[in-house]
């Protein structure tokens, strides 16, 4: 059995304290939040061992690993700390604000020797069935590929009844976000992409936009070319009502177009609200928890790693650097 | 009996003309010696005009203009909203497109949450609330409300001008009052009548967007309210804080239409299907039931 200590109860932090609960081969013995609601949350639901830092959590020599969902300016740190601690890691995308961070993590927890993957769930959803098709040669050659992710991101969010859900202040900061949709979204897009095709490429460009008047765009396009000829757009956003995640492959013998997210039925709605049925999206991450406690169970070294993730964000940094300017 | 005055205005049309129109047939007329004038906007989340959530700030630009030309070029205008549970006045206004709008046209952005105020008492349906009286609304030569018409998942029903003025409220943690929701909007209402409310209609959130083109006023937010739940394919006799509203004397449920006719937005207007409002009634209903086993359900 395998210890598990959660750090974060925020929005994600609580789907991975609910997947945490399902699963047979681990347990979740102890919650760190400085939230003194999410505290009594987890002290409710049965965990004996909450602490307000969680420097606390990662001294109990009882934990083997940490899933850490914390705002992106804390990642670096929590995540170095963890690793000095000897705990395996999940940790939350994107891996760190920016390349620099993101390095010092590879670093630390290579030198831990401790397992690392970073939460990257789509690639625990329906989209893993795309990757056998790839790897099959199904689709023949890739010519052009999409990634698209949109939706309300953080400041659209609404609870089940259409009530707005709070926004936390360090998400209108991109000091301490790293950046806006792009990383936010465009790294779980990109990471797909990757792991499809693989990281070698040759040129990355972007196109960014501000609809929301603020200091980090609300919604970009990145455009990628792989060294093997593929044609890449990555579409995110954070404006629109209504979910839409897409992959579409255009090869050479077939085409692919596959989409989850968008309106569920009002039963299925209900019987999310009520906690009956996991929705969809806690059903990656229940996977991608199993998974990852599986690699620490059989000593497996999970995918994606702290390193993948890393390219990713040197992909994304590219992006940045290299917008194409509006005339 | 009050007067609703129903104006298309296109989306590309002049909105400072189709204002001009619905406080004409209203009989609407600014009293003298005007020096401060209060709009409030809808601003209650971060989604922009575009999806027909918030009010669109190029109508407030044209109402602006209007107040100018019709008035005097010096009379002061602020723009408030108040901060709300999920929602800060210093992000919305610049994500709305508030801030932009404001600088243009020189006037004032006022964040009620922070503006100073006065403890008022008003009973509603015999119950005592105490709100907090912002200054700037107190102050106030003219208040104009510039709501929205939307479906709200309920109660309340819907959203328009007395919903609005919830907003006004400068409590931040709103949240609390969800539980009397009917009661606390009638009771800001009592605290906080506006003289004017002109309703942006010109792009709604019905079952979905659409751009519906309707500039409504009138000088009674509850005739205006119980006009746009008729056009919304509602009963206002059935929507529980209209009802509350008539008993409290905050305005006058029925009411006159002026100018187009209120069939030709209602045929438009993106109406829920009765199986939506079956859905609609299930998830009220559970919701309250589950709030009084005392389960914490926003």
């Amino acid at each position: 059995m395998v210890n598990i200590g959660l750090i974060g109860l925020g929005r994600i932090g609580k789907i991975h304290f609910h997947s945490s609960m399902r699963l047979k081969n681990a347990r979740l013995v102890a919650v760190a939040d400085t939230s003194k609601t999410a505290r009594h949350f987890a002290k409710a639901q049965g965990i004996k061992k909450v602490y307000d830092d969680y420097a606390k959590l990662l001294e109990d020599s009882n934990i083997d690993c940490v899933v850490i969902a914390l705002p992106t300016f804390l990642h670096s740190k929590c995540a170095i700390m963890a690793a000095e601690c000897k705990k395996h890691i999940l940790l939350e995308k994107p891996l760190a604000r920016n390349v620099r961070e993101g390095k010092k993590i590879v670093s630390k927890v290579q030198k831990a020797g401790v397992k690392t993957m970073v939460g990257y769930p789509l690639r625990f959803s329906e989209f893993a069935k795309i990757k056998k098709e790839v790897d099959n040669g199904q689709l023949g050659d890739v010519v052009n590929a999409y990634g698209i992710n949109i939706w309300q991101g953080p400041f659209l969010t609404i609870s089940e009844n259409s009530i707005p859900l709070p926004v936390r202040d360090w998400w209108f900061n991109p000091e301490l976000t790293g950046g806006g949709a792009l990383i936010d979204l465009g790294c779980h897009m990109i990471n797909l992409l990757i792991w499809y095709f693989g990281d070698e490429i040759v040129s990355v460009k972007s196109m960014l936009g501000h609809r929301f008047n603020m200091p980090f765009e609300d919604h970009a396009l990145c455009f990628i070319k792989f060294k093997q000829g593929i044609s890449a757009i990555v579409n995110v956003g954070w404006y629109c009502l209504q979910n839409t995640i897409k992959i579409e492959l255009f090869g050479t013998a077939k085409t692919i177009s596959m989409a989850i997210g968008g309106p569920a039925k009002t039963s299925s709605r209900i019987l999310y609200t009520l906690g009956i049925k996991p929705r969809p999206a806690s059903s990656a991450f229940y996977n991608e928890l199993d998974y990852f406690i599986k690699c620490v169970m059989n000593d497996l070294k999970p995918s994606p790693s702290a390193a993948d993730a890393l390219r990713d964000l040197e992909i994304i940094s590219l992006a940045y650097k290299n917008q194409i300017q509006h005339t | 009996m009050s007067f609703v005055s129903l104006v298309k205005a296109d989306i590309c049309s002049d909105f400072k003309k189709a204002i001009g129109r619905s406080f004409d047939l209203i009989g609407f007329h600014f009293p003298p010696n005007l020096q401060r004038i209060v709009v409030k906007p809808n601003m209650c989340c971060y989604s922009d005009y575009s999806t027909g959530i918030t009010t669109d700030p190029k109508i407030i630009a044209e109402l602006i203009d209007f107040l100018r030309e019709n008035i005097s070029s010096d009379v002061q205008i602020s723009i408030v909203e108040s901060d709300a549970s999920a929602v800060k006045f210093k992000y919305s206004s610049k994500i709305l497109g508030y801030e932009k709008m404001s600088k243009e046209k020189n006037v004032k952005l006022v964040n009620l949450t922070e503006d100073s105020n006065e403890e008022v008492k008003v009973r509603v349906a015999n119950h005592s609330y105490t709100f907090l009286l912002p200054s700037t609304i107190k102050d106030a030569d003219l208040f104009i409300n510039l709501p929205k018409m939307k479906y709200m998942e309920g109660p309340p029903e819907i959203s328009c001008a007395l919903k609005n003025i919830y907003g006004c409220n400068p409590y931040p943690n709103k949240f609390k009052y969800h539980p009397y929701l009917d009661e606390v909007i009638v009771g800001l209402n009592k605290i906080m009548k506006p003289d004017l409310c002109l309703v942006d209609g010109v792009i709604v959130r019905g079952k979905y967007t659409k751009k519906l083109g309707l500039i409504m006023a009138s000088s009674d937010p509850e005739a205006i309210d119980s006009a746009a739940a008729r056009i919304m394919g509602l009963n206002p006799k059935k929507i529980d804080h209209i009802v509350l509203a008539e008993k409290e004397g905050v305005g006058n449920m029925n009411f006159n239409v002026v100018g187009e006719s209120l069939q030709f937005f209602a045929k438009q207007f993106p109406k829920r299907s009765a199986r939506d409002k079956i859905r609609s009634t299930v998830i009220k209903i559970g919701l309250s039931t589950l709030r009084r086993l005392g389960l914490n359900i926003p």
